[in-house]
């Protein structure tokens, strides 16, 4: 049965966001605020960069902002002027991959001009962006959401969210594949793996894949194939399962872009999951310098060394 | 000539193509996603969904060989990959937009350098391009002055009609060979009438005012404005049917390996990377203003053609909603 999600919250959101914006723009205290704004396709709607108060006008909050804007602040992106205090729209989602580059001494809280938003959630990449937001079109990743009202951000609009319960997908679909015989689950990977293209969209949006250089583009030595063939695919993303785990809090950016349709949140919720089985962890909730794969204590777990 | 082609017909063309030992490469499901690809089965063919991929990977693939080494000893082996071992391919379900992508590759490959492996499977594979009678808002064939009825590039052209099957047109003597090898599966035009073809929405671009603009913009800080939002993926060029970058790799150990030659894309940093350190084009925005400047200048000074057939599927699949429609249409309004 497909339930109709109420995003009517959204619209006093915009306006709050704008008068906002407004106001830390015209006071000089921001220089620049990264938020959405709409574009052509109709219910479309796209990252934009702020630096005037007239054109806070511009910004919005709709279920077609699905961008985690985060990987704006990244070093990855020298585009932005990083030069005084930068304001950026964040979901609670997103919200969690600041904390974590806040963590790894990526950014400053005290440079940073966090406008939260209570997100009754955004749209699936299958969904066409003038769609409503259903049970059936909201994003994976809201159907779990653990943050959907942001809490330590410098501004948050007054409206609450409400969500019906909704069931959770990638918890289903990890027990499915956990259940499976080893060779069937790299069968499932391998098939999923062989469509890949390597146009690393997954990596450019995460928040996390700030590397000046990323391993995966090296030839001296070469770490990892670069050419799209199934060996250096899958070589290529178990890498980057493997180096986000314990820092991915779960926006879902590299599956919602992936063109390929690869379910790539999967690897990053089984690697959380076995994160807070084996050190009670996760990760987007405080700020911490060095995730459980970073650290080294004495009690650790050493049952694996035969 | 003119015929009519049933749907019953259409998969029975299908699966004695197949059955003959002809590669039949065409819309089908790829763990789930829509691709064109080979088809084991004619009832494999998905033709209701823009596969995800355009055409040109038929010609040009995502990643080839193009030559292997082995070394034994001292003693070291080359073997080049021969184009003449290409199997006869049928490109079936080609849409406008993605068939005629095909004719303004051929340009770049046939230039200063032939490109074997482009061009023999070019020789060797008939085009059947097919009508769109939908479209959506990322749509633009009609823009760049293509239509979702459009031929170019098809040496067989399908047009659904009332009633069912297809309104077939040939147009080249590849188109006229299958058809004529196969008279039994194509009866006389049966007059019923077409389907009405999509209607893209987005108006049409003034190309030779984006073409002068861009002559004398190659600095300017629109620039910066249009590319703040690019992440730097190469999601629009490999989805794209007119890109066509590749790079050159050799892959393997000391003993043996392959020399590949696989997609490349000028959204990339590495990709203008030189061995120095330096890189010229060091920011987004000057590898989008690329992008642009090859697609809707550079080609044409070389080639007298767009690199841009309008399928949308940059616009579709971009990670951060940059849109070259709405791009290209206001600087064709500056």
């Amino acid at each position: 049965m497909t339930n109709t999600i109420d995003t009517s919250i959204y619209v006093a959101i915009t306006e709050a966001i704008q008068g906002e914006v407004r106001r830390i723009l015209s006071e000089g205290n921001v220089s620049a605020v990264i938020g959405y704004a709409a574009a052509r396709r109709k219910g479309s709607a796209q990252p934009t960069v702020i630096v005037q108060p007239d054109d806070a006008e511009k910004l919005i909050f709709s279920a077609a902002c699905v961008n985690n804007l985060a990987v704006y602040l990244t070093k990855a992106k020298k585009e932005i002027p990083k030069t005084g205090k930068i304001g950026i729209v964040v979901k609670g989602c997103d919200l969690k991959a600041l904390v974590g580059l806040m963590g790894e001494s990526q950014l400053k809280r005290e440079d940073l001009y966090l406008i939260g938003v209570p997100c009754a959630g955004v749209l699936a990449s299958t969904a066409q962006p003038a769609q409503p937001l259903t049970s059936d079109t909201i994003a994976p990743k809201c159907r779990e959401c653990d943050a959907r009202l942001p809490t330590g951000c410098d501004f948050v609009p007054d409206q609450q969210p409400v969500i019906p319960e909704l069931e959770r997908r990638y918890s289903a679909e990890i027990a499915r594949l956990e259940a499976m015989p080893p060779a069937e689950r790299w069968a499932y990977w391998k098939e999923q793996f062989k469509k890949c293209i390597k146009c690393y969209a997954c990596r450019q949006v995460c928040p996390f894949c700030f590397c000046e250089q990323c391993l995966c583009d090296r030839n001296k030595p070469q770490m990892v194939e670069t050419t799209p063939r199934p060996a250096g695919n899958a070589a290529w993303h178990i890498v980057r399962g493997m180096h986000l785990a314990g820092r991915c809090a779960g926006c879902a950016e590299c599956e919602r872009v992936c063109p390929m349709d690869i379910p790539l949140n999967l690897l990053n919720r089984k690697m959380a999951k076995e994160l807070k089985e084996l050190y009670n962890y996760e990760a987007g909730f405080e700020m911490q310098e060095k995730g459980p794969l970073a650290t080294y204590d004495e009690k650790d777990d050493q049952s694996f060394i035969k | 000539m003119q015929k009519y082609l049933s749907q019953q017909n259409f998969i029975a063309l299908l699966s004695k193509l197949i059955s003959d030992g002809k590669r039949v490469v065409a819309p089908r499901l790829d763990a789930g996603t829509p691709l064109y690809g080979p088809l084991a089965d004619s009832a494999g063919i998905v033709l209701d969904q823009l596969p995800r991929r355009s055409a040109k990977e038929t010609f040009f693939p995502v990643c080839e060989d193009i030559m292997s080494y082995d070394k034994v000893g001292q003693q070291v082996t080359l073997t080049n990959v021969t184009p003449a071992s290409f199997p006869e391919t049928i490109l079936v379900g080609g849409r406008p937009c993605d068939a005629a992508a095909i004719p303004v590759l051929d340009a770049v490959f046939s230039w200063d350098y032939k490109d074997e492996f482009f061009l023999e499977r070019r020789r060797k594979t008939t085009i059947i391009g097919l009508s769109c009678t939908q479209a959506d808002d990322a749509c633009f064939c009609t823009a760049v002055g293509l239509s979702p009825a459009d031929h170019k590039g098809s040496d067989l052209f399908l047009t659904p009609v009332e009633g069912g099957g297809y309104a077939c047109e040939t147009f080249t003597e590849k188109g006229e060979a299958l058809v004529n090898g196969n008279r039994d599966l194509f009866a006389e035009p049966n007059g019923a009438q077409a389907l009405p073809p999509a209607e893209p929405q987005v108006e049409k671009f003034d190309l030779k005012k984006v073409k002068a603009w861009l002559d004398d913009h190659f600095e300017d800080s629109a620039w910066d404005g249009i590319a703040v939002r690019c992440v730097g993926c190469g999601a629009c060029a490999f989805l794209c049917p007119a890109c066509h970058c590749f790079d050159i790799v050799d892959e393997g150990t000391e003993k043996t390996g392959k020399r590949r030659k696989c997609w490349d894309a000028c959204g990339f940093w590495k990709f203008t990377h030189h061995a120095s350190g330096h890189n010229p084009r060091d920011l987004q925005p000057k590898r989008y203003r690329n992008r642009i400047m090859h697609k809707f200048k550079y080609y044409d000074d070389k080639f007298g053609q767009t690199l841009c057939t309008g399928c949308g599927r940059c616009i579709r699949f971009c990670p951060v909603g940059i849109d070259i429609a709405t791009i290209v249409s206001e600087i064709g309004k500056k």
